[in-house]
C-alpha cells in the first residue's frame, strides 16, 4: 500500500518552507498547497494522514477546509495553525474534530512533536491507555472523530488516573462548550483554575463562557423560545 | 547626600528643588540641550548634558562619588542601563529606576536594579479620590502589593458607632491603627468607632475595593 | 541538528536582515522582531522565518515570539540600551543558552560582559581591523625598503 503523506495547506510561501523542511525529518511524503481549493484538489487525488491548515487565507478560508475535510475524509487528522493572539474558533474547530493547535512563531521542534502526538495517538485503544498522559491523547482521538460522548468519558478516566491537572478540566470544559452545557463547561473552566490559577486557556474559556452566557440571559429575556432551540440545536449536533 | 537624576520634564524638575531644598547635592543629567539651559536657571543644581548611559558623562556628573543614582527617562531601556552602569562601574550604592511599562519593574528587579512604576500608583490614586473624597492617604508598599490608607469616618460611615469586633472584614485586611483627637490608639475588638475617626488601614489591591466601602458605605 | 535551531533576531536593519536571511537559508527557524514593519522589506525572498512586529523591551512581544523556547538570540538594533536590556531578559529571564547583542560602545561592552552576556562592538573590531591593516602595511613596507 501507498505510504500516507503529509498536506500542509497555508497562503503563506515562507510557513509552507519551514513545515516541509521541519517535517522532513519525519520521514513522511509531504505536499503542499497554496489555498483551500487547491488543498481539496489535493486531497481527491492522494491519500493523506494529516492536515496542517492555516485558518487565515484569501478565497476559502481555514474553517471551510475544515468542514469539507471532516466530511469527506473523516480520518484524517488536522493541525490548526494560527496567527499570534488567542484563537477564537477554538471551541468551533473543536466541534468540527480539530483539537491540535499550533500558534505562529513555532521551533521545529514543536512542530515535530505535535505531529508525531497526533500521528501516534491513532495506535491507542481503550484497553491499554490507562496512565494520564495516554488517555488524555486517547480522548483528543475521540474528539477528531467527534466522538464527544466517548471523549468525555476517557477525559473523566484521565482525571481519576491524576487528577492534577488543569488542561484535563479545561478540556472538559470546553466539551461541555460543545455540547451547550454551559454551567457544567463553567463549573470545570473553574475547576482547572482552582488547581493553578495563573492556567491561562481556562481564564480565557472561563470568559468567554461566561460573557456569552450573560448574552444568552439577555436573549431569554426577550425571546425565550429562540434560545433554548439554540441550545437543543447544539446538542443534536454532539450526540450524532 | 550626593544624587544623580536622569531625565526630564515636570517629574525631574519638582524632584530636584525637592532634593535641592533638603539640602542634598543634586546633578541632573538630560540629553535636551535647551532643556539643560532652563534646569541650570531654575535650580541650584548642576547640569550635565548629554546621554546618561554613556560611561563618560555619568563620570563627569560624578557618578564615583554619588550616594544614590535616579533614572527617570521615558524609555525603561535607558532607565535600566543607566542603573547598571551606575552600580557596576561607579559603585553607586543606591540606584532606581523608573519602569513606564509596569511590567518591566519586575523585570528589572530580577536584573538586581531596585524598580517602581507610577502606573498603578496613578491608577488606583485617581479610582479612589474620584469618588471617595474621605480618603486622605494613599501609600502604596512592595510595588503596589500591599496598600496602606487612611480614611476619616464620617456620620455616614456604616461602622460609626461599632465596635470593632463587629465589624466584618474581608480576609487579609486589616485596621492598624485609629487616631482619635490624635492620639493614636492600637485597636482592640472593644473599642468603638466614631465619627471623626481617622483609621489606618492595610488592605491589598484585591479586597481594597470592599475594604473602602465597609468603612464609607455607598457614599457620593 | 546544528542547523534546525530556533533563533530570534532583534532588530530588521542592514545587520539584522543579513542574519536573517543566512541563518534561515542554512535551514534554522528564525523569528525577527522590529517596531518597524517596513524593515521587514529587508529579508530575501527565500526567508522562510517568521516577522514580529513590536518592541523587543517588552515582555508580551518577547512570549509572543517564544523566545523561551530559542536556542539563540541576537539583539541586532541600532541602539545599544535596547539591545542591552533585550540581551538580559532572554538571558536571565527566559533562559536562552545563547545570547548575543550588538554594542557600539565599548565602554558599556565591558560591564555587560561581567553580567554574562556575549556583545560584539562593531567599533573596536573595525579599531582592531584598521590597527592591523595599519601595522602589517608598515612591516611589508619596512621589508621592502629593506
Amino acid at each position: 500500500m501507498k505510504q500516507k503523506s503529509i498536506l500542509i495547506v497555508d497562503d503563506e510561501k515562507n510557513i509552507r518552507l519551514t513545515l516541509s523542511q521541519t517535517l522532513e525529518s519525519l520521514n513522511i511524503p509531504v505536499q503542499v498547497a497554496v489555498n483551500g481549493e487547491e488543498a481539496l484538489r489535493k486531497l481527491q487525488d492522494g491519500t493523506f494522514c494529516l492536515v496542517l491548515l492555516d485558518l487565515r487565507m484569501p478565497g476559502m478560508d481555514g474553517m471551510e477546509v475544515l468542514r469539507w475535510i471532516k466530511d469527506e475524509w473523516p480520518q484524517i487528522r488536522v493541525i490548526i495553525i494560527t496567527a499570534h493572539g488567542t484563537i477564537n474558533s477554538a471551541v468551533e474547530a473543536m466541534k468540527l474534530g480539530a483539537v491540535d493547535f499550533i500558534q505562529k512563531p513555532f521551533t521545529p521542534g514543536e512542530i515535530r512533536e505535535l505531529a508525531t502526538l497526533v500521528l501516534e495517538r491513532e495506535e491507542l485503544d481503550g484497553v491499554s491507555a490507562v496512565d494520564y498522559g495516554a488517555l488524555i491523547e486517547l480522548s483528543k482521538r475521540f474528539i477528531s472523530d467527534r466522538d464527544f460522548a466517548t471523549a468525555r468519558e476517557t477525559i473523566r478516566k484521565a482525571i481519576s488516573a491524576d487528577p492534577s491537572h488543569p488542561e484535563a478540566y479545561n478540556l472538559l470544559g470546553a466539551l461541555f462548550e460543545i455540547k451547550g452545557d454551559w454551567l457544567e463547561a463553567q463549573k470545570f473552566y473553574r475547576a482547572a483554575l482552582d488547581i493553578d490559577p495563573t492556567f491561562k486557556p481556562a481564564g480565557t474559556n472561563l470568559e468567554r463562557a461566561t460573557s456569552w452566557n450573560k448574552f444568552g440571559k439577555i436573549d431569554f429575556g426577550t425571546d425565550t423560545s429562540d434560545s433554548s432551540a439554540k441550545v437543543s440545536n447544539l446538542k443534536d449536533q454532539d450526540e450524532k | 547626600m550626593k544624587v544623580l537624576i536622569i531625565g526630564g520634564g515636570k517629574t525631574l524638575f519638582f524632584l530636584s528643588r525637592n532634593f535641592t531644598a533638603k539640602g542634598y547635592e543634586v546633578v541632573i543629567i538630560n540629553r535636551n540641550h535647551e532643556e539643560c539651559t532652563r534646569l541650570a536657571r531654575q535650580l541650584s543644581a548642576s547640569v550635565v548634558c548629554g546621554d546618561g548611559s554613556d560611561a563618560v558623562i555619568l563620570k563627569e556628573a560624578g557618578a564615583m562619588g554619588a550616594d544614590a543614582v535616579l533614572a527617570i527617562t521615558p524609555n525603561d531601556q535607558d532607565n535600566l542601563v543607566v542603573c547598571q552602569l551606575a552600580s557596576l562601574k561607579f559603585g553607586v550604592p543606591r540606584t532606581v529606576a523608573l519602569a513606564n511599562d509596569p511590567e518591566n519593574a519586575e523585570v528589572f528587579e530580577k536584573m538586581g536594579v531596585s524598580a517602581f512604576t507610577t502606573t498603578n500608583i496613578i491608577g488606583s490614586l485617581i479610582e479612589q479620590h474620584a469618588s471617595l473624597e474621605q480618603i486622605t492617604n494613599l501609600l502604596p508598599v512592595a510595588q503596589g502589593r500591599v496598600n496602606v490608607t487612611e480614611i476619616v469616618l464620617d456620620v455616614h460611615s456604616p461602622v460609626s458607632g461599632k465596635l470593632i469586633k463587629d465589624i466584618k472584614l474581608p480576609e487579609n485586611s486589616l485596621i492598624a491603627v485609629m487616631l482619635r483627637d490624635n492620639q493614636p490608639i492600637v485597636p482592640r475588638g472593644a473599642n468603638v468607632l466614631l465619627p471623626g475617626d481617622r483609621i489606618v488601614l492595610i488592605t491589598l489591591p484585591e479586597n481594597h475595593g470592599q475594604v473602602i466601602k465597609a468603612f464609607t458605605g455607598e457614599y457620593k | 541538528m546544528k542547523n534546525n535551531r530556533y533563533i530570534v533576531i532583534v532588530g530588521c536593519g542592514r545587520l539584522g536582515s543579513i542574519l536573517a536571511n543566512q541563518l534561515s537559508r542554512e535551514g534554522n527557524l528564525v523569528v525577527v522582531i522590529d517596531m518597524d514593519d517596513a524593515t521587514f522589506n529587508n529579508l530575501s525572498p527565500d526567508f522562510s522565518g517568521f516577522r514580529l512586529q513590536g518592541d523587543a523591551t517588552r515582555m508580551p512581544v518577547l512570549k509572543e515570539a517564544k523566545v523561551h523556547k530559542a536556542n539563540v538570540f541576537i539583539a541586532t538594533t541600532h541602539e545599544d540600551n535596547v539591545n542591552l536590556m533585550a540581551a538580559q531578559v532572554a538571558r536571565k529571564i527566559f533562559k536562552v543558552p545563547h545570547v548575543l547583542a550588538r554594542v557600539f560602545d565599548p565602554k558599556r561592552e565591558e560591564v555587560y560582559a561581567q553580567l554574562g552576556i556575549e556583545t560584539i562592538c562593531p567599533t573596536s573590531v573595525a579599531a582592531d581591523m584598521f590597527f592591523r591593516a595599519v601595522t602589517n602595511r608598515a612591516t611589508s613596507h619596512n621589508g621592502e625598503c629593506k
